[in-house]
């Protein structure tokens, strides 16, 4: 498989406070791979570095092979990586379709193409569709959620980065939003997720990361990651296997 | 009795569209940016100055020197916030651009000082004397450009936030910059463009106004403390509500005239002023307030 996304050595600091050491992640094409750890572990902040919303004091970010740790977030998202905000993020005086649209940012000299991936859009989150005219922050917490991925989807994205989707979300709702994480990713787009729901990342995912204060504890497929005692114990709870 | 209160009204919306063109750029910039432009209103006085040599030294017509006024406001938006504004943004101090801001406003008073001296010019446009009657009121044509330009201005501005891709953008990035960054906009390209679209207002309405003010380096700076006011009880950032706010002030401004004393127009505008404050500090129309921009 080739390798979509490479970061290697990431330091991160908040002023002088350390929120990550030395992270070295990968993601393949077409992979679904999940950040796992507590509150404070450091997976938002590796996300954030990744969509270059904040800069690694050290270490290098590499996409399709080429170095972008120095570039500015709206330059990484038209190489083709989108994040998904925790907190979704939808700008709540826009419309729904101003929402999508805006997600077609780059693609905004072709009005018919920005058309074309709203109806797409639609299609996918029908409940979007009925809410076209609405503004965003008349939404429910899960229709800003698809409204999120759906704005993040716009741009076509190689790499889907995902912050907490499930975060504050009912159990039904949180079932309907990680199958549309699988069925995106089934249309090929790689997808990178952090997740405080631990279980269910680790049944969506094919490898992960266990972070725990800032540092890369435990790696590996997800299977096997199930099994580990120490992230059932931390992260699963014990009853669960 | 009904003549006197249209005549008013009229007289109202001309200057009330004029506070609007000089409001709109200073709320455009607070809901982008979060930041009070103090040298707005030297770019007001620099629009004045640019129209009344364009008419008075090359000879050309009023409508050319509006022109004028509108590309060297433009113009000079973008010159200040390329090489003061942005570098210090640049550094993510809050307090540097704000004080820039009123280190700009005084470097280009006393700059125009220098070079034009306070002795105020008379700008006179073919378009003040020539009176038109509809019926018992009367409008200068002056006046009847006035509120041509303003309104078509308002109404070009308002298409353009609401329905081209860059306005939505612009609107983006009022709310929430980092999250436009990540949908590929880049924020500091539509701050510039915001402090061009902002500045070339300033200029126009300086062409506007400049046959009313006492022509000065110091003259945008009595226009601009009753932008501000309109700016407050519009609600800051939000541009129905500017819109709104500025008539008002016009309105409050010319019945004052006519049925008080016109000594008593800023104690009416202020005291409105301090009663949104108080009453409702988010603006006239507070529901709509998150609408920044």
């Amino acid at each position: 498989m080739t390798v979509l996304l490479a970061t290697t050595g990431l330091d991160i600091s908040y002023g002088k406070v350390v929120a990550c050491r030395d992270i070295s992640i990968d993601v393949a094409e077409g992979e679904i791979v999940t950040l796992i750890g507590a509150n404070g572990a450091g997976k938002s902040t590796t996300l954030r570095a990744i969509a270059g919303v904040i800069k690694p004091r050290t270490g290098v970010i590499l996409f399709e092979g080429r170095d972008i740790t120095a570039l500015p977030s709206h330059e990484r998202s038209r190489l083709g990586i989108a994040l998904v905000p925790e907190g979704r993020h939808v700008f709540s005086n826009l419309t729904v379709r101003e929402n999508l649209e805006l997600g077609g940012f780059k693609y905004r000299k072709d009005h018919a193409r920005v058309r074309t991936l709203v109806d797409a859009m639609f299609a996918m989150f029908t409940r979007l569709r009925e809410r076209a005219g609405q503004k965003a922050g008349t939404l429910s917490g899960g229709e800003q959620q698809m409204l999120a991925l759906g704005r993040a989807m716009m741009s076509e994205p190689r790499l889907l980065c995902l912050d907490e989707p499930s975060l504050g979300l009912a159990p039904l709702i949180v079932q309907d939003i990680f199958r549309t994480i699988s069925s995106i990713n089934a249309g090929g787009t790689s997808v990178l997720l952090v997740e405080q729901n631990a279980r269910y990342a680790l049944q969506i995912a094919s490898r992960g990361y266990v972070l725990q204060t800032g540092s890369i504890t435990a790696s590996g497929r997800c299977d096997q990651l199930r099994e580990d005692t120490r992230v059932q114990e931390a992260y699963l709870g014990r009853m669960s296997t | 009795m009904i003549s006197i209160v249209l005549q008013q009204g009229i007289n109202g919306i001309v200057i009330g569209s004029l506070y609007v063109l000089v409001a709109l750029g200073l709320t455009l910039i607070y809901g982008v940016l979060v930041q009070i432009n103090f040298a707005h209103a030297d770019i007001v006085t620099l629009g004045a100055f640019a129209a009344y040599a364009t008419t008075h030294f090359f000879g050309e017509s009023y409508v050319v020197g509006i022109a004028a006024a509108l590309i060297a406001g433009a113009a000079l938006g973008w010159l200040v916030n390329a090489t003061i504004f942005s570098p210090l943004r640049e550094r993510g101090s809050e307090l540097l651009p704000l004080i820039a801001t009123i280190g700009v406003s005084i470097m280009l008073q006393n700059a125009m000082l220098a070079l034009l001296g306070p002795i105020p010019y008379a700008f006179d446009t073919p378009y003040s004397n020539h009176v038109l009657r509809l019926g018992g009121l009367f409008l200068t044509v002056q006046n009847m450009l006035i509120i041509v330009v303003s309104s078509a201005s308002i109404i070009l501005l308002y298409g353009f936030m609401r329905f081209t891709f860059l306005g939505k953008a612009l609107r983006a990035v009022a709310q929430d910059r980092e999250t436009a960054g990540l949908l590929g906009i880049n924020s500091n390209q539509l701050i510039m463009l915001t402090f061009v679209i902002a500045s070339a207002l300033a200029g126009m309405s300086g062409a506007l106004l400049g046959p009313v003010l006492v022509l000065t380096p110091f003259a945008g700076t009595s226009v601009i403390v009753k932008a501000f006011a309109i700016v407050i009880i519009g609600g800051f950032g939000n541009i129905e509500g500017t819109i709104i706010a500025g008539l008002l002030v016009g309105f409050i401004e010319s019945f004052t005239t006519q049925f008080l004393d016109p000594g008593l127009i800023d104690i009416v505008v202020f005291a409105l002023l301090l009663l949104t404050l108080a009453v409702r500090p988010t603006g006239l129309i507070a529901d709509k307030r998150e609408e920044n921009v």
